[in-house]
């Protein structure tokens, strides 16, 4: 038979307990306000793309949540160190926790744990998964479509020119520099020459990896005008760190000014027996 | 306690369901080494359009299967050899080195299918195909020359009399990895001649 | 019966000390290795530090001696060595000899009441395979083009020929194999003795925690270690035979192969290695917060099942490391669902813990304080799998530094501090001498508090963005800004390095010259509680007979004391 601390019911000590549990709860909230001041000096930028704040929006319910966890954990764990310390005439408590109230309260609070940590967190993602995610643009219509090589230790981008078709002479290819108008779902086929690379646009939200010999889709829709960064998550020699590149967001006119200009220059500058020059592949499309 | 002998029965027993404890652990571990290796075969096999691929340069399945009959009797003779050890009948010695002459005879056309294939021009870089026929035959030929070297001891074993009826587990264990080996050669052998 | 007739001791220096089958021995053996791996696995993790806090300066004392040919300051391919040299040493030399080898090694047969592991011979091979694996890696730290560089995870096609030629990153494989063949042969042999050789009246439900957690770490080691076995067999012969097994068919003449094929192999052994490392720590705590709360560990056969439960999920939840690999929908979703499942064992650990520790009478020993740490420092790295486990935010974190501090935090900061908890808690029974409590309580607060602050900004970082395994984060303007981050993090990891040598003196100086330790000085039940420190030869006069569990503290119905050895009945109330 298991030892139980002795003293008045649960329910006698009611009051006590919901007044606990709102001041658990306040205090719960200061990690979450202070993790509001450290996104504020040290988070990314506001996202630039039109879905980014979802991954914001997830990124603060989370952290709420288990910032409150910690400092419960935290409590229970400090409330012992404070309260039962060994001393002369204290005596632990005989209990081994394996009794039927013991197990059916530890499921659930396992329960209530899952559904408020994982359950939700995990609905909100599917969501954001299905509708943005794995809902890739098809090619036509407003879609404008990039085809990504990287390479040890650069990004080769080439567009389509106006005839539509990858491969041709009035491609427009750019190393390290990808000029993407406002407002218009940017979809990109990616891939490697040689290693494992990875297109990471912070300020998108954004990050899938480039392979060898396979080809990943990824997209997203500009949504403010400026110049982003574009770098490399995945190591791929000695200078991972210097393989960036610059994403110039133009608004409509803009953007039309610079594709009559880069597409002219690219006629002009076409060559047909440059194998190496013309690397672009048939559009791939692959349903994640 | 003199060497001749025999010791408790239950302490036999004890020290027989210990071994083959460890050896079933020892197999399971090298099961999944051997799933691995398969599973890449069969993963990348499924890539390719074709299998075989063109002009490719194929081992020999008379020999292969010459290879396979072999390898089953010494398994079989192994076998009969530690059934006779443990009924506490005589003999065990000259069969278990008819098993392990078989496993040598075994190696023995192992190598020579190998010689064919190199001798043709088929190398591991040549082709996915050879990459993958070396590859799992090699690996399994490091288990074929560990397995030899145990059956070797417990030949010598046998000869000087340190295995005997009363101490037999050494020499099924060791049984035990040999017909492993067999096993894994058989799914190797299915896998490249019939798949 | 097996085990019982006492073998005569060995003579001999060789057979005694280096060649020895007795498990003390190895498991000492084990330590040692495993210690002096962990300070040079520390020493690159230092310059890891100094090189991204100060970029291109050259590192004091060891620059002009390990990088003779520049001004002594860390090269971008030396850099990417240190990282990849850093993580394998910690991993594969450092924790996993020390919790498990020597832990493992130097527990089981005591807490089991067995004379010594039930295959001696297999044991001490164990041993001399990782030293053999050790000097493999060693020596390839010194092969003309260089060590590895491809990262502890080695993804080809930069762990080829085409990004890493060379003989280091081959020995690398190598080194990794032999190891693994070490942990394998060490995991049959835990197996096999923890079922075969217990002590009369040791039941499964009498076993001390500590070895639940030893033989879960072996069933998984004994299962996965071959699967990255055989993935390093296909990376040695891609490098070294021609053939293409992750080379894709645009990249060579003969067929294709593929990378992303080597990331599953490798992660399918690489989760299950994460909780390799764990369940010893999580077993040696959950036994060390009830010896020294003096109070049962709180539902005994719930935290046997949570950990049974993470082993038997470890292998389905792999592919959250590949979020970004371009897999299939249902495949990520799967496994996000999975890793949301695998953390609810976790957190009924978590719940048993703090319940074992509530209304306790809590003594605050080293022991009792590196196990309250893993409570803290798991909670805080567990959390934070959260962000990784859910795909939307990994997409955002994956190679940031947010998973650096997420993995340290869970993985490397819990299994040392279950290792250092482990070696305070048992030095006295290894080498009859107590380590000093005053040293050990310094040691305590001067490693958990610069760790918090080490990898909780790279929290910070992470978010911001600032990727991994970059050798400089001073290229690009955003990262310039957020520069102040890495120093602070360099300098609390130079405090946090700087601590461990508290640690370093207080061990050497007790193993010779510490104050002599009784057979019991813990008072706790064991049954390793009940030989001399250190035990003989043959572990116990007489094999004991258990009657009661492990955790039997402060019974109302014992007078006197508050712990009950596991030899003697509880009681009658």
């Amino acid at each position: 038979m298991n030892a139980r601390p002795s003293g008045r019911s649960l329910r006698a000590r009611r009051p006590a307990w919901l007044a606990s549990l709102a001041a658990l709860l306040a205090l719960a909230c200061a990690p979450a306000l202070s993790a509001q001041v450290v996104a504020d000096r040290w988070g990314p930028n506001p996202p630039a793309s039109a879905e980014g704040h979802r991954v914001d929006t997830l990124f603060w319910l989370i952290t709420t949540m288990i910032s409150a966890s910690f400092v419960i954990v935290l409590l229970l764990l400090l409330i012992p160190v404070l309260r039962d310390r060994a001393r002369p005439g204290h005596r632990a408590s005989y209990d081994h926790g394996s009794s039927l109230h013991d197990k059916r309260f530890t499921a659930i609070v396992s329960v209530i744990v899952f559904i408020v940590l994982d359950a939700s967190v995990l609905y909100i993602t599917m969501r954001d998964l299905r509708e943005v995610v794995w809902n890739i643009p098809r090619p036509g219509g407003n879609t404008y479509q990039v085809e990504v090589l990287a390479q040890q230790w650069a990004w080769n981008f080439r567009v389509p020119g106006p005839d539509g078709r990858f491969g041709t002479s009035d491609d427009i290819v750019t190393i390290n520099a990808l000029t993407l108008p406002v407002d218009r779902p940017a979809v990109f086929n990616l891939a490697s020459k040689d290693v494992i690379h990875s297109f990471y646009v912070p300020d998108m939200r954004v990050k899938r990896d480039a392979n060898p010999g396979a080809i990943n889709q990824v997209w997203f829709q500009p949504a403010v005008t400026g110049n982003y960064d574009i770098l490399c998550a995945e190591l791929c020699g000695y200078a991972h760190y210097q393989m960036h590149g610059t994403l110039a967001v133009l608004p409509q006119a803009e953007f039309e000014a610079w594709q009559q200009e880069a597409g002219a220059l690219a006629l002009a500058a076409w060559d047909g027996n440059d194998s190496e020059a013309n690397w672009a592949w048939e559009w791939k499309e692959n349903t994640p | 306690m003199s060497q001749i002998a025999l010791p408790l029965p239950s302490e036999g027993r004890r020290a027989r369901v210990d071994s083959t404890l460890g050896m079933a652990l020892f197999i399971g571990s090298w099961s999944m080494a051997f799933a691995t290796l398969f599973l890449t075969f069969l993963i990348l096999r499924q890539r390719q359009p074709v299998w075989p691929p063109q002009g490719v340069v194929l081992p020999s399945l008379p020999l292969a299967g010459l290879a396979t009959g072999v390898l089953l009797a010494s398994s079989v003779l192994l076998h009969g050899a530690v059934a006779r050890l443990r009924a506490g009948r005589p003999g065990f010695a000259s069969r278990w080195a008819a098993g392990l002459v078989a496993g040598l005879l075994f190696a023995g056309l192992q190598s020579w299918l190998w010689i064919d294939v190199w001798s043709a021009g088929g190398r591991p870089d040549t082709d996915m195909y050879q990459g993958l026929f070396y590859m799992l035959t090699w690996f399994h030929a490091l288990h074929v020359v560990c397995g030899l070297l145990a059956l070797g001891v417990i030949q010598a074993g046998a000869l000087s009399g340190r295995i005997h009826a009363g101490r037999a587990t050494p020499a099924s264990s060791v049984a035990i990895f040999w017909h492993f080996v067999d096993a894994v050669w058989l799914v190797l052998f299915f896998s490249f001649f019939a798949l | 019966m097996s085990g019982d007739h006492i073998h005569a001791e060995p003579t001999g220096f060789l057979r005694k000390h280096v060649f020895s089958v007795d498990h003390k021995v190895i498991a000492k053996q084990f330590m040692w290795f495993g210690l002096v791996w962990l300070l040079i696995g520390g020493v690159m993790a230092m310059m890891i530090r100094w090189q991204l806090a100060n970029p291109g300066t050259p590192v004091p004392l060891l620059g002009k001696l390990l990088y003779p040919r520049g001004d002594g300051s860390v090269p971008p391919d030396g850099y990417n060595t240190l990282f990849t040299m850093h993580g394998t040493i910690m991993i594969f030399l450092g924790l996993t000899p020390l919790l498990i080898g020597c832990f493992g090694n130097f527990c089981i047969p005591l807490m089991i009441g067995a004379r010594d592991m039930i295959f001696p011979l297999l044991n001490m091979l164990s041993f001399w395979t990782v030293v053999l694996g050790g000097l493999v890696g060693f020596y390839s730290l010194f092969v003309p083009l260089g060590a590895a560089e491809g990262g502890w995870t080695a993804y080809p096609t930069l762990s080829g020929n085409i990004g890493t030629p060379g003989s280091g990153e081959t020995l690398w494989a190598i080194a990794v194999f032999l190891i693994g063949a070490s942990s394998i042969m060490g995991g049959i042999n835990y197996i096999t003795t923890i079922v075969r050789l217990r002590a009369p009246g040791m039941t499964w439900g009498r076993l001390p925690l500590t070895i639940w957690g030893l033989f879960f770490t072996a069933i998984l080691n004994v299962l996965f270690l071959p699967v990255i076995g055989s993935a390093m067999i296909l990376m040695v012969l891609d490098r070294s035979f021609g053939t293409s097994f992750y080379v894709p068919a645009t990249l060579n003449q003969t067929g294709g192969g593929d990378p992303i094929l080597y990331q599953h192999l490798f992660w399918i052994f690489g989760h299950p290695e994460v909780y390799i490392l764990i369940l010893p720590a999580w077993g040696i705590i959950s036994d060390l917060l009830s010896f020294f709360a003096r109070k049962p560990a709180f539902a005994y056969r719930v935290t046997v099942g949570a950990m049974a439960a993470v082993t038997i999920l470890s292998a389905v939840v792999y592919g959250h490391h590949m979020f970004t690999t371009g897999m299939t929908a249902m495949l990520g979703e799967s496994f996000m669902l999975l890793t949301m499942i695998i953390s609810v064992p976790g957190e009924i650990l978590f719940f048993n813990w703090l319940h074992t520790l509530w209304r306790g009478n809590l003594r605050f020993t080293t022991p009792m304080l590196f196990s309250m740490g893993v409570i803290f420092v798991f909670g805080l790295g567990g959390l934070t799998g959260i962000y990784l486990a859910t795909i939307g935010t990994d997409i955002y974190l994956h190679d940031t530094y947010f998973v650096v501090g997420h993995f340290h935090l869970t993985m490397a900061a819990s299994s040392l501090f279950g290792a250092f908890a482990g070696t305070y808690f048992w030095f006295p029974k290894l080498f009859g001498r107590m380590m000093s409590e005053k040293l050990g309580k310094l040691h305590f607060w001067t490693t958990i508090i610069p760790l918090t602050i080490v990898f909780c900004t790279m929290f910070i970082s992470g978010y911001a963005g600032m990727p991994r395994r970059y050798y400089n984060h001073t290229d690009l303007p955003f990262l310039r800004s957020i520069q102040h981050l890495n120093v602070i993090t360099s300098v609390a990891a130079f405090f946090l390095g700087g601590a461990q040598l508290i640690f370093a003196f207080n061990f050497i100086r007790s193993r010779w010259w510490g104050a002599k330790a009784g057979v019991n000085p813990w008072q706790v039940g064991t049954l390793e509680w009940t030989t001399p420190s250190p035990p003989p030869h043959h572990n116990f006069d007489t094999i004991p007979t258990v009657v009661t569990g492990p955790h039997e503290y402060s019974h109302p119905a014992l007078k006197d004391r508050d712990w009950l050895p596991q030899t003697e009945n509880l009681p009658v109330a």
